[in-house]
């Protein structure tokens, strides 16, 4: 049984980046996230990054992260405690002190926040999250998926609010009244679901994904470094491949119910000069067509790269005019059964036409 | 405790008449209130009302409410045992043994709401309540005056889901409060502003209950008689008779979440040849009379059918209906700098200062 390992200021970074990678253009930029950790890291905090078997079964694990629209969180930046309140709040309620965090997403923003919590909290960061990816409702997480209990769950504003659902009859609902909690908070606050037995988060956490964030990052970092292509060694560190290179031709954005939607528009370059490929966005890229075929379809990760530097783009970055690459990566298992389909396949997101299937390279047995 | 009355079916008739004299034309239709507070009568024996002096300083009292749109509260009711639920939950949250119930809001539906849970639980409920009349939002009564925290609050709806609220103001509760009840399907039902007996002998608009089934009262008494049913519930509410006119044009929006809107009225018999116009939001909130504002919120606008004396809300306004218009000073609390801001013809947007209606009445 391993005890894990400290996080340290290069892992942090190289977590922000890889994290962002996984975000898979959502779940909100780690960046602010990251020089919130490193500015406690200097004052003396120190978090452990803990092996899903590191903790005995009846330990329990607190799952805190941001919620609300990415576009909101890089403007309103959080008072700095907003997870905490939320992890008290439903501790209290639920009358359980939290051994471990986790991290619902690993993708993006909410891959700090239990970083931040952990510094303020002491507690370990279990190294696994609940989607492997980023997406944009509560009830897109193996937890809820595989039966977690969405009550009592809390929201908490930077102003002192504090929100508690005590009882509520489903997943589905809370994040109905946890959205619309968010939307009059100002779109952005610190969530906290319903504390989970660690036995329970062994068997329905995607397993090893802030070491693998950290991974990819550090493989940016050096790819950077020794002027290697970085795309290439993403796609190496990961596992994913190029679909599509191209230069943005048109972005639409609306702010739909807390949420930032639209669609982007690429047109081809180099080997797919004269094809145009489109990305739907619902916060994440969830659909990738290529001269109107779905090529990647969610929960399969799509990313964009700055051509150049590799960059990984949110899509609240996303501007006309970007050169960039679009890689695909399958989903971890766990993602694509068939309940787990239900709740974060295309149908789940407003595409009932498109099946699921399993981009083709890549894909673990 | 020191009981002032038991009250019984029957009473709860006059009472829901009264509350929706005080609701102002708004504040829900207190039908629905009432056959959920007959019904828990029924099952659970009669509510002793108390005076607040009743209580022990250190007592604990708690206001329930319905929250939520009037027109969504008629339609989508609840299964009946919400309320107790919110009660009990908020008492189990506090730790502590809630030694009464207390009215938010005096007139419309939640005149009668509290009746539930004090019938069902066997609380006494206190004589008043938090407003005096009927207001939209939830931060809108004398508690808040008082520095009463909203929060902890809890609100429960039909399904089965529950909310604890911890805000840091109570504008930010209504807020909140809201949004939780829009998703709900646009009601819900809430325990909340726990105080204690000291403080809700200072903060309580006294004797608002009893007020109700003395004007519902007086209504069915004066019909019965073949009285002047209007001309009885102005002396019993010390009211005006500010005007008597046709209903000659109603406009209506929703904004917000509120029905807003005004209603123009000609002047019949004492009253050929003048003019009146109602501004609402939910609750009727301006009076003119030939053109000059003549009452404004916080006193009392009030409609009745000029001869049945039954009350008009401002949903059913409707061109040639005949009606009387009552007003009457506000309690004095709201008359305060502090209460206007909460309260005044500002805070819902009309560029008026608050003139009171009788000075001498408060």
């Amino acid at each position: 049984m391993s005890e894990g390992y400290i996080l340290t200021e290069r892992d942090l970074q190289a977590l922000a980046i890889g994290a962002a990678l996984l975000g898979t253009g959502g779940g909100g930029n780690p960046y602010v996230g990251m020089l919130r950790t490193r500015e406690l890291m200097r004052k003396g905090a120190e978090v452990r990054i803990a092996p899903l078997d590191a903790l005995p079964d009846e330990v329990f694990v607190g799952e805190v992260g941001g919620i609300g629209a990415p576009v909101v969180g890089v403007e309103k930046f959080e008072q700095g405690e907003e997870c905490l309140r939320a992890l008290r709040a439903v501790e209290g309620a639920a009358g359980v002190r939290c051994g471990a965090l986790i991290s619902g997403e690993i993708g993006g923003a909410n891959s700090m926040e239990p970083v931040i919590t952990a510094a303020q909290s002491g507690l370990p960061v279990l190294d696994g999250d609940g989607m492997g990816r980023a997406f944009p409702e509560v009830q897109m997480s193996t937890f809820m998926i595989y039966g977690a209990a969405p009550a009592p769950s809390a929201v908490a504003d930077e102003k002192g609010n504090v929100v508690v659902y005590q009882s509520v009859v489903d997943m589905y609902w809370l994040e109905m009244l946890a959205r619309g909690t968010t939307v009059q908070m100002g779109a952005a606050a610190g969530f906290a679901i319903a504390p989970m037995r660690m036995a329970f988060v062994r068997r329905t956490a995607v397993p090893g994904t802030v070491s693998q964030a950290i991974a990819i990052g550090h493989a940016i970092l050096q790819a950077r470094a020794n002027r290697r292509n970085v795309i290439e060694e993403v796609c190496k560190a990961t596992g994913a491949r190029v679909f599509f290179t191209g230069k943005i031709v048109d972005v639409r954005r609306h702010l739909v119910g807390g949420f930032a939607r639209g669609k982007a528009v690429i047109a081809g370059t180099e080997g797919w000069a004269g094809s145009e490929a489109e990305i739907a966005i619902q916060n994440e890229n969830l659909v990738l067509w290529i001269d109107g075929a779905p090529a990647v379809v969610v929960p399969d990760l799509i990313m964009n790269l700055e051509r150049d530097t590799g960059e990984p783009i949110t899509t609240e970055m996303l501007r006309y005019g970007q050169r960039v690459a679009v890689i695909g990566l399958p989903a971890h298992g766990l993602l694509r059964t068939e309940a787990a389909l239900k709740v974060v396949g295309p149908a789940a997101f407003g595409y009932p036409e498109l099946a699921y299937r399993p981009i083709a390279e890549g894909v673990p047995a | 405790m020191k009981v002032l009355r038991e009250i019984g079916v029957a009473e709860l008739e006059d009472i829901a008449t009264g509350g929706a004299i005080l609701g102002t034309g708004g504040g829900g239709d207190p039908y629905v209130g009432k056959l959920m507070a007959q019904q828990a009568i029924r099952a659970h024996g009669p509510v002793r009302l108390v005076d607040v002096d009743a209580l022990a300083d250190d007592a604990l009292v708690v206001p329930v409410c319905m929250m939520g749109a009037p027109t969504v509260m008629t339609e989508k009711l609840p299964q009946g045992e919400e309320l107790v639920v919110a009660f009990r939950k908020l008492e189990a949250l506090l730790g502590r043994t809630i030694d009464a119930v207390l009215c938010g809001e005096a007139g419309g539906i939640n005149s009668t709401t509290p009746f539930v849970v004090a019938a069902a639980t066997g609380r006494p409920l206190v004589d008043g309540d938090g407003m005096g009349r009927a207001y939209p939002e939830l931060q809108m009564v004398t508690f808040t005056l008082h520095g009463v925290s909203a929060t902890p609050m809890v609100l429960c709806d039909d399904k089965g889901n529950s909310i604890v609220l911890d805000t840091v103001s109570n504008a930010w509760t209504e807020r909140l409060a809201r949004a939780a009840t829009v998703e709900m399907g646009g009601s819900a039902l809430l325990a909340f502003y726990p105080m204690d007996g000291a403080t809700a002998k200072r903060a309580v608009v006294r004797g608002t209950l009893s007020l109700c089934a003395r004007l519902g009262q007086a209504l069915r008494e004066a019909r019965a008689a073949h009285g002047a049913p209007v001309a009885a519930v102005a002396e019993m509410l010390s009211a005006e008779v500010i005007f008597h006119g046709r209903v000659r044009d109603v406009e209506r929006r929703t904004v917000g979440g509120f029905a807003r809107g005004t209603a123009e009225f000609e002047g019949v018999e004492d009253w050929a040849g003048h003019r009146f116009a109602l501004e609402f939001q939910n609750e009727f909130l301006i009076a003119y009379r030939d053109g000059a504002p003549l009452v404004t919120t916080p006193d009392l606008i009030t409609l009745l059918d000029a001869e049945s004396g039954a009350p008009v809300t401002a949903d059913s306004l409707r061109y040639g209906l005949r009606l009387k218009a009552l007003a009457c000073a506000s309690t004095p609390a709201w008359r305060t700098p502090e209460g206007l801001r909460l309260i005044g013809p500002r805070y819902f947007g009309y560029d008026l200062d608050y003139r009171p209606f009788r000075p001498d009445a408060a």
